[in-house]
């Protein structure tokens, strides 16, 4: 039934895509994600899938937390199921030739039941703990960017923070929150 | 739950150890270069990565049947705790249920089906092959004898077995080492019913054991602590009261450690002390009327007639009977060690007679809801059926679940002689290795099942992860289909699953079964009753030849009768009595140790009149009565998985192979002894045995426990220079200004824990419950000994006379005690030890450089130094081969060489709590967190809480008069408070 | 004041010419025995590297270590060369405000020792912690972590007074040296005369240049001075911060300097007896300068064998305590073979040196200090080891302790690093301080008339 439920939620957000895409003529000019054409000169790790936030997350400005719907109530945000993905593009086939190779890759992946093996970005070290929900918690719902970067306009995922303990420190000075160690440290 | 590919994942993602500087993490983020991610293909709903999910299920580590809760992460489970809706255990776990994980996840479990080729070699197979040719031996050996030999199966796979077997003309054997043939027996000769009753030690206001170790392995061990600590834990109070509790027999066990006096009688007089109360009992008046047929067989046995015998002398029968008596409403039981000696039934109907006359019958033993050890068969059954086999009318032999071959001497060769041997095995034990066809099973954890421990109570199995072992199947579905059944083994259970009224199956599967009660039926005294001990002396049946002493073997707690033996965490778990981790010993007495002049560590030579002999190591302890020698069961194993191979002695080879007049087993025998000169170290957790924990266990009599009132504080006896206490004030400002940095915690708290040593028994589930939790390493035989063992929670036992003279031993869990003046802390150089602003003395695994300063200054010992890297991959210290580290707890980071690690009150745990709570705008609870100590602890011995809520158990517990702080006067105020242990009788 | 009875000379035979050139033939073409030695040393050095490098792999599980003996060899081994250390500051620094012109023949051989077992101790720390390869979170220095070390750890502490005091004795044995390489400089030829021409840092020996040298050198020595009290009571203080019966003392400063002078004092002799002999300084070092060593021995040698009464009273005197029992596990425990040998080799022996015959008896006097060496070893061994093993707060966990092939093979590497440097230097610098030999001389008169009677 975890299907069902899926694709029913995936199907209302395409046509909400599609509605959104409608108005797009009187509605205020939308964030057009950018044609890729040379892809070696981007930042970050080459993906199995050429996934782009930047035309799931804001060109059809889907929500961080529609794909990474843990990241409210646990540590970990979760990697989207493959399932999520077909959610909708069991519909969805992609309007340009390079994103539909892309997509085709997806629909692979889901009959073979061999899920793409993504290219960790964003690693910490196995001795500290970072617990998600608490920061959007504090941060409010959009703050992914803070340690992720715009990825809402990012076509492929690079690290653009350092992640290392003072940047987390200089972070937790400004806010004036713990910096007790066994916070993040057990 | 899960597919392929988490395993996969887990697989690459735990290959991450530590390279260089990063510690590692069980949770995998580690310094691997280019690290993968393998999203689910289908997420299962109840999955949240980074929330653990719980399913119920029942542990079948023995037949007690307790309920358990299988914690899991991301598909795989990493914890086992007692399940709260078990009538059987309420939510507490024992060592060996916490342990069964290291069964699912032992490295050297079975991946394939094996068969024996022409050279007697096993190699691979196919499953269709395999049970091909099972199907075709069957078919064969049609009315030529098919043997089916399991555990003590009170379960629809049991049923299922004897369809199979009634359908292919075989017969369904059940065997179990440690069968309480005498129990049912002796409740057959003095009830005339063999049914094993259920005991309530909970109601009991007096209890007396004669030799049952009810807190180890005994029944339902889980049940009865509970029951125990709940009667015999000091209640304050208006009426303030504890049930008294005396252990009567040869060797002190755990049950011998927790008593309030230890009888060490005469081994087999067990029943003459019994018949001796029971008469003093009836002459003060008050038995049941129809006691009065046993008055002749109770004049025989006077106490003044059986003090030689038992080696009581008579005032103490008196005494102890007038107690008994007088108590209304005590418990006896029989078994153990009394249970198994050639008279073993007559004492066991002796003990009945006692109660009976004591009128407990019907109160605190309960016919009606009978347990399910009553259906387990017999010894004399399976030496029937060796006779069988080496007769040769047996064609076909299949076991599952049981492992005659390790703990019967002759049946190897019995079974030789069989043509055709198939088992069912996780492991390639004694057993599996001889058979001709051996088939993977699946773990309990992995498959379906249920278990019906008592009459009422019908517990539920169900999967808690997918197959570790991607090829095995499970039992049940491989009978089911052998046993031409449509459907899965799942669905069988499920058919013979009956609904109690409104109840689906759906909601049994997730509270762990349907639990009811049957109703207590009444018995009355049975025919026969008086006509036991009409024959020969009773010790006379173990009256041996000159220079002969007793030998009593005695299940291991944690080993039990072998089958934990291949579990680190049971290997290196400190034996309750001895502490002793990886070896047998033979326990002896200082005065028969000084008589031979051995000493701890030299080796005996034990050889009985069969001719059989046993090289085991000395460990000299007044807990045991002199002239008498006691060996724990477990080790010595053959083959079965690289932690059980070739440790020392398999004490069940000295057994008599002969089953005795009640169909059971003998477990005493008489041997000579000859002492050789070779000698080893002990691999104990034990370090000077002649202190006697002075200024560690504070003791109190049950009468001034009583007469203590709120506020007084008995034990306060600190002088601390009053500057200190400006000093303290103001330090502690200070850490309440940080905690209010950020507010992660909602008040300044002072994490806290009380431990009550009165409901203590020394069992050590916490000890292991703490292992599973904190990714402690498993260090070995050679490193223990040592003395490199980490075990942040240890339990110390020190045997100390009393003031008339008898032995007695105490307890007490030693962990860290968070300490508000920590000694450790301000010698670290580098702030890895340091105080957090909730009060807990933290430890930065990540920080340590290892100076071990830390661990000088520490008064208590308990921060422990990681000498290796225990996670290196196929290094020589490795403590979790995988797939064992699959079981490694995310949330707590796995240390590397070179750090200090120590108790942090489950800090992952405290971090969780907050977090939830924070996310849920509301303020942390009392009982929101709790350790895994306490959540294991089957006698509610430990309670967490924060010292600063006025409103909390572990506030009020700490206000308690008994409570007291070790070594208090070195003020470092620990964050554990521990209420004195208190002792019925007049002296403490 | 008639100075021909001068102290560190005997008779007139001695010159100012005599002096030079004996020292100078300490320098010069090494012997096969030199070589011999120098091998060995590296030797044990080399036993040492391998023990370090297993450990570095697989752990310091290597060594003998228990539960609860956190610590053992390697820091017994710390300490005792910090102590080792002490003499040389004292001889130099205080003898010399002290003007104790005796010192002058052996100063330079005790300043060197200091060095060298400066450096050896400093090992030791690094060696014994867990995580070598994070020894510098030790350092104070500033990061974005924002992270200092504990400046309440005594260990902190520690890493600042060895600091210094390497510092400190280094530059002093330097300063000493400049006018002496200078004067084996313009006897010397070949590489020798660069590397002198190069250390002497254009010494000339004039007026000038004396007047600030013996200016800055006495600077120095009052600045030194204060070093020789504060190092080993800080080390001392790794042990009486801490809370462990037998550590936890007062009297720990006090007894712990003492004894530190006390084991240099043996070491500058264990060493310059055979130094004199392959070098041909009897007529510089002559056994008057034994007899004052032997009485310093004496004296610092009481006053340890004063401290260990003091130590054993209190615990007598304390009644039932934690202390009493640790005192009782010393005497009498299983390690009572330990006890005891500190107690002869530190308390006990020496008093022989009451008698001038065994003062002024090289053989008796190098047996004595290598049994006082011995035996300053063991105290730091005891006071470690054995009261960690036998800690009567939780006596659930009282136990052994074996050193294995890790703590030895240490332990030799440090002794191999030692005796490689020394040797070194010997054989390189002047060993006995040319110029301040010839200050305690009858300055020569021309027309070769000898000395004013």
């Amino acid at each position: 039934m975890t299907m069902h439920g899926g694709s029913r939620a995936a199907l209302a957000l395409v046509l909400l895509i599609g509605a959104t895409q409608a108005l797009a003529a009187q509605a205020a000019p939308r964030y057009q994600a950018p044609q890729v054409t040379d892809t070696a000169r981007l930042k970050g790790p080459r993906q199995p899938i050429f996934f782009r936030h930047d035309i799931h997350a804001g060109q059809d400005q889907i929500p961080c937390m529609y794909c990474h719907y843990t990241v409210k109530v646990s540590t970990e945000p979760g990697i989207p199921s493959l399932q999520t993905c077909m959610g909708c593009h069991q519909l969805i086939s992609g309007s340009t030739p390079p994103h539909q190779a892309e997509i085709a890759k997806v629909r692979k992946a889901w009959s073979d039941k061999q899920p793409p093996e993504w290219i960790r970005v964003h690693t910490l070290p196995g001795f500290v703990h970072f617990p998600h929900m608490r920061h959007i918690k504090a941060l409010g719902d959009n703050a992914c960017a803070t340690c992720h970067g715009d990825i809402a306009h990012t076509t492929q995922v690079a690290q653009v923070q350092t992640l290392r303990m003072g940047w987390c420190i200089r972070c937790h000075v400004e806010k004036k929150v713990t910096r007790d160690c066994t916070v993040c440290h057990y | 739950m899960v597919d392929g590919m988490n395993r996969r994942r887990f697989l690459k993602v735990l290959g991450v150890t530590g390279g260089g500087a990063a510690v590692v993490a069980g949770c995998g983020i580690g310094p691997e270069p280019t690290e993968h991610l393998i999203p689910y293909l289908v997420q299962s709903e109840d999955e949240v990565p980074g929330v653990p999910t719980f399913y119920a299920s029942t542990c079948r580590e023995c037949a007690a049947g307790c309920g358990i809760l299988v914690k899991t992460r991301e598909g795989r489970a990493i914890k086992i705790e007692g399940n709260p809706a078990s009538p059987i255990n309420a939510g507490r776990l024992c060592a060996r249920g916490q342990a069964s994980l290291q069964g699912l996840y032992n490295p050297d479990r079975l991946t394939d089906p094996f068969a024996k080729d022409a050279s007697g070699k096993l190699g691979k197979i196919t499953w269709e092959d395999a049970l091909g040719r099972l199907t075709g031996k069957v078919k064969d050996a049609k009315g030529k004898g098919i043997v089916f030999i399991t555990g003590l199966e009170a379960s629809s796979f049991g049923d299922l077995v004897d369809e199979w077997m009634k359908h292919v003309g075989g017969r369904h054997v059940t065997y179990e080492p440690f069968a309480f043939e005498a129990l049912r027996e002796g409740n057959r000769m003095a009830f005339g019913t063999a049914a094993i009753p259920s005991y309530d030690f909970a109601s009991a206001k007096y209890i007396l054991s004669f030799g049952a170790d009810f807190m180890e392995t005994w029944l339902s061990p889980v049940a009865f602590q509970h029951g125990f600590s709940s009667a015999h834990g000091f209640q304050s109070g208006r009426d303030a009261q504890m049930a008294k509790f005396v252990a009567v027999s040869p060797r002190m066990s755990l049950e011998g450690l927790n008593a309030d006096e230890w009888i060490g009688v005469i081994p087999g007089s067990e029943g003459l002390l019994a018949l001796a109360m029971a008469y003093v009992i009836q002459k003060s008046g008050g038995a049941p009327g129809d006691a009065g047929r046993l008055s002749d067989l109770l004049n025989r046995h006077r106490p003044a007639l059986v003090a030689d015998a038992t080696g009581v002398d008579a005032q103490t029968i008196e005494r102890l009977a007038k107690e008994f008596g007088g108590a209304k409403g005590g418990l006896a039981v029989a078994g153990g060690m009394a249970a198994q000696y050639p008279n073993g039934a007559e004492i066991v109907a002796a003990v009945n007679i006692l109660n009976y006359v004591a009128g407990n019958v019907g109160k605190t033993v309960k016919f009606g809801a009978e347990l399910a050890h009553g259906q387990a068969g017999s010894y004399r059954e399976l030496t029937g059926l060796m006779a069988d086999m080496t007769a040769g009318t047996v064609a076909v032999l299949i076991t599952h679940g049981a492992n005659p071959a390790y703990s019967v001497s002759g049946f190897t060769a019995a079974a030789g002689k069989v043509p055709f041997r198939v088992a069912f095995a996780t492991m390639l034990d004694e057993t599996a290795s001889e058979a001709d066809l051996v088939l993977p099973d699946l773990h309990p954890l992995e498959q379906w099942g249920d278990s019906r421990p008592r009459a009422g109570i019908f517990a539920l199995q169900q999967p808690a992860m997918q197959p570790v072992q991607s090829n095995a199947r499970g039992a049940g579905d491989v009978v089911a289909s052998l046993a031409g059944k449509t459907g899965s083994f799942k669905d069988y259970v499920q058919g013979r699953w009956r609904a109690p009224k409104g109840q689906t199956w759906a909601d049994a599967v997730q509270h762990g079964g349907s639990f009811g009660e049957a109703p207590s039926t009444s018995t009355r005294l049975g025919a026969d009753a008086g006509k036991i001990f009409a024959g020969a002396p009773a010790t006379a049946a173990l009256a041996g030849g000159k220079e002969e002493y007793p030998v009593i073997v005695y299940p291991h707690y944690a080993l039990y009768d072998g089958r934990g033996a291949n579990k680190p965490w049971l290997q290196e778990l400190p034996h309750p009595v001895s502490k002793i981790m990886w070896q047998s010993w033979v326990e002896l007495h200082p005065d028969t140790a000084a008589k031979w002049a051995v000493e701890n560590g030299d080796y005996l030579l034990i050889k009985t009149a069969s001719g059989s002999t046993a090289r085991v190591t000395v460990w000299v302890t007044p807990s045991i009565r002199p002239g008498v020698l006691g060996i724990p069961t477990g080790q010595g194993h053959a083959t079965y998985g690289r932690y059980a191979e070739g440790r020392d002695v398999n004490a069940f080879d000295l057994l008599p192979a002969a089953a005795n007049s009640y169909g059971g087993r003998t477990f005493t025998v008489m041997a000579s002894v000859e002492v050789t000169r070779d000698h080893r170290y002990l691999a104990t957790l034990e370090g000077d045995p002649r202190e006697g924990g002075e200024s560690i266990i504070e003791l109190l009599t049950l009468g001034k426990a009583a007469s203590l009132h709120a506020g007084q504080h008995p034990f306060e006896e600190q002088e601390v220079p009053t500057y200190t206490d400006s000093a303290e004030a103001g330090w502690a400002a200070a850490q309440r200004e940080k905690t209010e940095l950020g507010n992660y915690v909602t008040r300044p708290t002072r994490w806290a824990m009380a431990i009550d040593l009165s409901k203590c028994t020394g069992c050590s589930a916490c000890v292991t419950a703490c292992y599973a939790e904190n990714n402690i390493a498993t260090v070995g035989e050679e490193l223990t000994r040592r003395r490199r063992f980490l075990p942040w929670m240890r339990i110390e036992r020190y045997f100390n006379k009393s003031e008339s003279g008898s032995v007695r031993a105490v307890t007490t869990p030693m962990l860290c005690q968070q300490c508000a003046d920590a000694p450790c802390e301000p010698v670290c150089p580098v702030f890895a030890a340091y105080h957090t602003p909730d009060g807990l003395n933290g430890q930065v695994y990540n920080r340590c450089v290892g100076t071990r300063y830390c661990a000088n200054n520490c008064p208590y010992k308990v921060r422990f130094f990681n000498w290796f890297n225990y996670a290196e991959r196929g290094g020589d210290h490795e403590a979790w081969p995988t797939p064992l580290d699959w079981q490694l707890n995310p949330d707590v980071t796995v240390r590397e060489k070179g750090v200090m690690e120590k108790c942090t009150f489950c800090v992952q745990r405290i971090r969780f709590a907050e977090h939830n709570a924070r996310v849920e705008d509301r303020a942390l609870k009392d009982g929101d967190i709790v350790p895994a100590c306490a959540q294991g602890c089957p006698s509610d011995a430990i309670v967490f809480g924060d010292l600063n809520d006025p409103h909390s158990r572990v506030h009020a517990l700490s206000e308690d008069p008994r409570g007291y702080h070790v070594l208090q006067d070195l003020n470092t105020k620990p964050g554990i408070t521990y209420l004195a242990r208190v002792i019925a009788g007049a002296e403490a | 004041m008639a100075q021909t009875a001068a102290p560190g000379t005997s008779g007139a035979r001695v010159t100012y010419d005599y002096v030079t050139r004996v020292i100078n033939n300490t320098l010069g073409n090494p012997s096969k025995g030199y070589f011999a030695l120098l091998g060995v040393a590296v030797g044990l050095l080399t036993i040492g590297i391998i023990c370090l490098l297993f450990i570095l792999r697989y752990g310091l599980g290597l060594a003998g270590y228990s539960h609860p003996v956190y610590w053992a060899v390697f820091i017994t081994c710390f300490v005792f060369w910090v102590g080792i250390a002490h003499s040389g500051t004292l001889i130099s620094a205080i003898l010399f405000l002290f003007r104790s012109a005796w010192r002058t023949a052996v100063y330079r051989v005790a300043e060197a020792m200091t060095v060298f077992a400066v450096m050896t101790a400093g090992l030791f720390p690094l060696i014994h912690i867990g995580r070598q390869w994070y020894f510098y979170w030790l350092v104070p220095y500033p990061n974005e972590r924002g992270l200092w070390p504990n400046f309440k750890s005594p260990l902190i502490w520690d890493e600042f007074a060895i600091g210094t005091y390497f510092t400190v004795s280094t530059v002093f044995l330097i300063m000493g040296l400049i006018p002496d390489i200078a004067a084996v400089r313009d006897l010397a030829t070949g590489w020798r005369k660069k590397l002198y021409a190069l250390t002497s840092l254009g010494w000339r020996g004039t007026n000038e240049q004396w007047r600030h040298y013996s200016r800055g050198y006495l600077y120095l020595a009052g600045l030194a001075t204060p070093l020789v009290l504060s190092v080993h009571s800080v080390v001392s203080w790794d042990f009486a911060m801490a809370q462990v019966p037998a550590w936890h003392e007062t009297i720990f400063a006090p007894y712990f300097v003492a004894g530190a002078i006390y084991s240099g004092v043996a070491m500058v002799i264990s060493l310059l007896v055979p130094i004199r002999k392959l070098f041909h300084l009897e007529e510089v070092v002559t056994i008057s300068h034994f007899e004052n060593l032997a009485k310093l021995c004496l004296l610092t040698g009481m006053i340890v064998g004063f401290a260990y009464a003091t130590e054993y009273f209190i615990a007598w005197y304390s009644g039932p305590t934690p202390e009493n029992k640790a005192f009782w596990y010393r005497a009498f425990g299983p390690f009572w073979w330990a006890g005891w040998t500190m107690n002869v080799c530190n308390w006990f022996l020496p008093w022989i040196l009451w008698f001038k015959k065994v003062r002024t008896n090289l053989t008796a006097l190098f047996v004595i200090s290598i049994f006082v060496n011995i035996g300053m070893w063991f105290e730091r061994f005891v006071i470690i080891a054995i009261h960690l093993a036998g800690e009567p707060f939780e006596p659930f966990v009282k136990a052994g302790y074996n050193p294995t092939w890790a703590d030895w093979g240490i332990m030799a590497g440090s002794f191999g690093w030692f005796f490689m440097w020394f040797l070194l230097f010997v054989k390189n610098f002047p060993a006995v301080s040319i110029s301040e030999v010839k200050e305690v001389l009858p300055p020569p008169v021309r027309h070769g008339k000898g000395a004013h009677a």
